[in-house]
C-alpha cells in the first residue's frame, strides 16, 4: 500500500527568549491550567517550559494510537514529575513530561488539560518567546 | 482538617491537614538570564561540583536539566504514605543503585536555604545494568559520575529566588519563589 503525502512548507519563524516566569503551583492546582494562566498574568502569548518538577496527585498522559488518543494513568499519589518540556500557548499548550509512580516506574506522554493535579508542589519556569 | 481525597470530575484532589492559602499559583517576573552547560567528569560528586561552579556567581536562583551522562552510584527517595496525619506522603528510605547507570531525563532547581545557601533540588530518571527503570527525588550530594561525563544545563536568573519556607497548608518546606536581589 502507497500513501501519497503531499508536499507541506516548513514554517520557520526566527526570535529570541524574552522573560522568565518563576513559579510554583499549590496542591490541587492543574499544570497546564497553570502555566496558561501564569502566561496570560503576565502578558505572555507564547512560552516555553525551562524547568519543571515537583509531584501530581495521579498522572494523565496522553499518546497518538492507531484509533486516535490514547490515555495513560499513572496512580498516585506522589506521582514524581521529572521533567517537562513543551510549548504554552493560550488553549493550544503542549506539555510532554516524563514521570514515575511510588514504584519508581517511569511513564511518558502529553499531559492531558485539567487532569494532571499538583500533589505538595510543582516549580516551573517558563520563558517568553518573542518572534522577530 | 483532616487529610483526605475528593473528587474533581474523574480526577483526584487532595486536601492536606493545614488551610489551603490564596493564591494558588505563585509566579515571579525575571527580565533575562545567563546560560550555562556543565560537563561533569567522570568521579565527581554532582552536588559538591555544582555548589562549586556556582560559588562566587552573582545569581538568585536557577534552573535547569540533566541532558545526559551516567552514574556510577546514587540514592533516591520515592514517595510512602507514613501514617502521620500532619504528613500522610513523605518520602521514604532511599534507593541506592551502584554500577552502570543511564540517565534519561532530569530537572533541577537551585533554589535557596533559609541562610541563603545554593539548595539543589532534582527529580531524575535513570535505568540500571540490568535495564530496570527508576525515577524519583535524586539526592545529588550522593550522586557519583560514571561511565560517561554528566551533561547539565543550567538557567541563572536573579532578582526572584526559589526560597526554601515552610508551607503550612502541606507542612513541607518547599522552594517559593520571591523577589530578592542576587547574592
Amino acid at each position: 500500500m502507497s500513501a501519497v503525502i503531499e508536499d507541506q512548507e516548513s514554517s520557520i519563524q526566527s526570535g529570541k527568549l524574552g522573560r522568565l516566569v518563576v513559579a510554583r503551583l499549590k496542591p490541587n492546582e492543574d499544570l497546564v491550567q497553570s502555566a496558561e494562566a501564569l502566561c496570560a498574568a503576565h502578558g505572555i502569548h507564547t512560552a516555553v517550559v525551562r524547568g519543571g518538577l515537583g509531584s501530581l496527585i495521579d498522572g494523565n498522559l496522553l499518546y497518538l494510537g492507531r484509533s486516535g488518543m490514547k490515555s495513560v494513568h499513572v496512580a498516585g499519589p506522589g506521582v514524581e514529575i521529572l521533567s517537562i518540556s513543551g510549548e504554552v500557548r493560550a488553549g493550544e499548550t503542549q506539555l510532554q513530561a516524563v514521570v514515575a509512580d511510588a514504584d519508581g516506574k517511569l511513564y511518558a506522554g502529553r499531559m492531558e488539560r485539567g487532569r494532571n493535579l499538583s500533589f505538595i508542589t510543582i516549580e516551573l519556569t517558563l520563558q517568553e518567546w518573542l518572534p522577530d | 482538617m483532616t487529610p483526605h481525597f475528593t473528587q474533581r470530575g474523574d480526577v483526584r484532589t487532595f486536601f492536606h491537614e493545614g488551610e489551603p492559602q490564596l493564591p494558588r499559583v505563585l509566579g515571579c517576573e525575571v527580565p533575562h538570564c545567563e546560560e550555562l552547560r556543565i560537563v561533569l567528569p567522570l568521579a565527581a560528586n554532582v552536588g559538591e561540583s555544582l555548589q562549586r561552579i556556582l560559588q562566587g556567581r552573582r545569581f538568585s536562583s536557577a534552573v535547569g536539566r540533566i541532558l545526559c551522562g551516567g552514574a556510577s552510584h546514587l540514592s533516591y527517595h520515592r514517595m510512602v504514605e507514613t501514617g502521620s496525619v500532619a504528613r500522610p506522603f513523605d518520602y521514604g528510605a532511599p534507593v541506592v543503585l551502584d554500577g552502570y547507570i543511564t540517565f534519561i531525563s532530569g530537572a533541577l532547581t537551585v533554589g535557596r536555604d533559609p541562610q541563603g545557601k545554593p539548595l539543589l533540588h532534582c527529580h531524575a530518571g535513570f535505568i540500571d545494568r540490568e535495564g530496570n527503570q527508576h525515577g524519583g527525588h535524586l539526592v545529588l550530594d550522593k550522586l557519583v559520575v560514571g561511565s560517561e561525563p554528566l551533561i547539565v544545563r543550567l538557567c541563572l536568573f536573579d532578582q526572584v529566588a526559589y526560597q526554601q519556607k515552610p508551607d503550612d497548608e502541606t507542612h513541607f518546606n518547599l522552594l517559593h519563589p520571591v523577589l530578592q536581589e542576587a547574592s
